[in-house]
């Protein structure tokens, strides 16, 4: 039996109505910020939209206390919080007017949001730059679509299978990392990333430059997913389909980040990220949890190269290079190290804003090192820092 | 007689030329606190870094209640019950005090990254009891440090850091502790607390051992039984410290051939 919980537990059981206003706010304000952003056509709008958003990050920073405020409320009022967000998450393909491709921008967002939790298990928590989480993502997807292809197996099995492939890679990749640290680790993973890369480009059974094509879509109860969604009278694009899977994937990464941050995993990670020495004289076997850091950020980016294959049905070496990786490290660093809402903000933001500032997206490379740049000025710590653990009844 | 619970034999290292520990020899019952004391340089930390396996012994053993520990990792070696401080403190100072505390506890709980996901109502159990667990630890170094156990440890004065690493270390319920200069970077009001927190806790735990590198004399004088003088990494003197004191050779190491003779 547990002992009585301690005093912050007690004053967090009590739900006010102030509580659920602020949360409701702060989830419908989020939705429809998104959801005008995703679906606006004029770029002037979109500047607007972006320096709404701003200005309330420039409040955050000013007014550390609306943050508490915010924080406070959602612990308080957690079920109410879980519920609507899972409310809309559900109903918003509904809202987006049949557009197919804000539904596309969705779903590749989502990806990159489980990208980025996969790649924070290292960077984030235990501080291991890894260069190689776009190579264990093309191991997952391509893992995935030669089962599909080659052997007829149903998709759902490959999830799995392509999960363990990846995740034995990672052990693979973490192996000899081990010998170096820092600079030279970063080095090592890029090399991973490349090795992987030419790899996909020369073998014959990957398909070579040109990759795989033919990738079958999911099957559900006899309802593909290359079909539209009918329902209640509504149509939605296929896409829809996926929208709801990532969605579900992206939970899977959240309950996976919430509960090995806040377990003796995550404080492992921590240990070692803070001290090295320390941590080993603590009795934490560095080795052995840094190997698992690569192994957990290759299982879940597994998952996420799974579900794109069968998303867009194509796949090509081009798809997973180390530009992909150096996205998603952008995506943690800007969102925010060992905050699982600050990088999923981050996966979003990066993900749409070159989709939707076309002018962006010719210089791609040269507006994510940009950005890293002013991030590391102006807030170091990303949009969303790293909060303290907290204890008792939550 | 009874098998000491920390026994070195001609415990050496080298770091090429240079013979930083040489063929030393020290031995530790349960519950005794040995003091180690030496001019700068003498190869006293080298000497913890050695027991707590943070360095690779060139030659000779360390055995652990019987048991040869020699050469072992220093996971294995805090998890089979030597912990430690460090002379400049190493906290994890992005993290809260209870956190620090409970990462103390690292090899005295299970939960592993499949326990972690899969059972989540069993890892967040210990993982709580955890933390309840840290806040007594906490609370027995120093009420202060109880109150401020959700801060980060980082935001902490110099004595406050050394009573949470010292939280930290008793975390692991361990059969040794090593302090290395516990009172190193203190004024002697902030000395005199923390040899009185010490006190505390060694009537807390009687069967803790400790052995403590020192410098402050007045901490010596009034905590250890047994003194050991190290010079040039080799041991010259050992014994109670008011018999050691008068020494030749030991007044020699720390005030200078002449001022010895003098």
């Amino acid at each position: 039996m547990m002992a009585e919980p301690p005093r912050i537990a007690l004053s967090a059981r009590h739900t006010s109505a102030a509580d659920v206003a602020v949360v409701a706010a702060a989830e419908l304000g989020g939705a429809l910020l998104l959801g005008l952003f995703l679906l606006a056509d004029d770029s002037r709008f979109i500047v607007a939209l972006l320096v709404l958003l701003g200005a309330g990050f420039a409040a955050l920073q000013i007014r550390p206390a609306i943050e508490e405020r915010i924080v406070a409320a959602f612990r308080n009022a957690r079920f109410t919080a879980l519920g609507l967000g899972s409310a809309i998450v559900l109903a918003y393909p509904f809202a987006m007017q049949g557009s197919s491709y804000a539904l596309h921008l969705l779903v590749v967002a989502q990806l990159y949001a489980v990208l980025a939790l996969a790649l924070n298990f290292q960077l984030g928590s235990a501080n291991i730059p890894n260069f190689a989480t776009g190579a264990s993502y093309g191991i997952g997807a391509y893992t995935s679509a030669l089962l599909a292809i080659d052997f007829g197996v149903s998709f759902w099995l490959t999830l799995p299978i392509a999960a363990v492939v990846a995740t034995a890679f990672g052990f693979l990749l973490g192996f000899p990392s081990m010998r170096t640290r820092e600079t030279y680790l970063a080095l090592v993973t890029i090399a991973f990333g490349i090795v992987v890369h030419q790899l996909l480009n020369n073998f014959d059974w990957t398909g070579g430059p040109n990759g795989l094509v033919g990738i079958p879509a999911p099957t559900i109860l006899g309802h593909s997913f290359a079909a539209p969604i009918e329902l209640f009278g509504a149509r939605l694009p296929s896409q829809a389909n996926f929208y709801y899977l990532a969605a579900a994937l992206v939970a899977l990464a959240i309950v996976s980040a919430r509960r090995l941050h806040d377990s003796r995993v995550g404080l492992a990670w921590n240990a070692l990220r803070a001290h090295e020495l320390a941590a080993r004289c603590q009795g934490i076997n560095v080795v052995w949890y840094k190997m698992l850091a690569f192994a957990v950020d290759a299982f879940l980016a597994a998952f996420a190269g799974s579900v794109y294959a069968a998303y867009v049905s194509y796949i090509s070496p081009d798809n997973f290079t180390f530009l992909v990786s150096v996205t998603i490290m952008t995506m943690v660093i800007v969102g925010g190290m060992d905050n699982t809402l600050g990088v999923i903000l981050g996966a979003f933001l990066l993900t749409l804003l070159p989709e939707k500032l076309r002018i962006f997206a010719d210089y791609r490379l040269l507006f994510v090192s940009v950005v890293v740049i002013l991030f590391l000025i102006l807030r170091p710590q990303g949009l969303f820092p790293q909060r303290p653990r907290s204890y008792g009844g939550r | 007689m009874a098998v000491p619970l920390l026994e070195t034999r001609n415990l050496s290292i080298r770091f090429g030329g240079l013979v930083a520990v040489s063929r030393v020899d020290l031995s530790l019952a349960a519950g005794e606190t040995l003091c180690i004391i030496g001019p700068n340089g003498a190869g006293k930390s080298t000497l913890f870094n050695l027991i707590s396996g943070i360095y690779r012994q060139s030659s000779g053993t360390v055995r652990l209640d019987g048991r040869d520990i020699t050469g072992w990792p220093a996971h294995r070696i805090a998890a089979a019950g030597i912990a430690r401080t460090f002379q400049s403190s190493r906290l994890f100072g992005d993290l809260t005090l209870v956190d620090n505390v409970v990462i103390g506890m690292h090899c005295r709980t299970r939960t592993g990254v499949i326990d972690a996901l899969l059972r989540p109502r069993r890892a967040r159990a210990e993982f709580e009891a955890a933390a309840e667990r840290a806040g007594e630890l906490l609370r027995l170094v120093s009420p202060g440090l109880y109150e401020r156990r959700h801060t980060l440890a980082g935001t902490l004065p110099q004595a406050d850091r050394r009573r949470l690493e010292i939280a930290r270390a008793l975390a692991s319920d361990p059969k040794i502790i090593m302090l290395d200069e516990p009172s190193s970077g203190m004024d002697d009001r902030d000395t005199d607390a923390l040899i009185e927190d010490i006190r505390l806790t060694m009537a807390e735990r009687p069967g803790l051992a400790y052995i403590i590198i020192e410098h402050d004399m007045r901490l010596v004088a009034a905590l250890p039984e047994r003194v050991v003088v190290i010079d040039y990494g080799e041991k010259i003197a050992e014994g109670h410290f008011s018999e050691v004191r008068l020494m030749p050779r030991v007044q020699e190491a720390y005030l200078g051939q002449k001022a010895a003779h003098a």
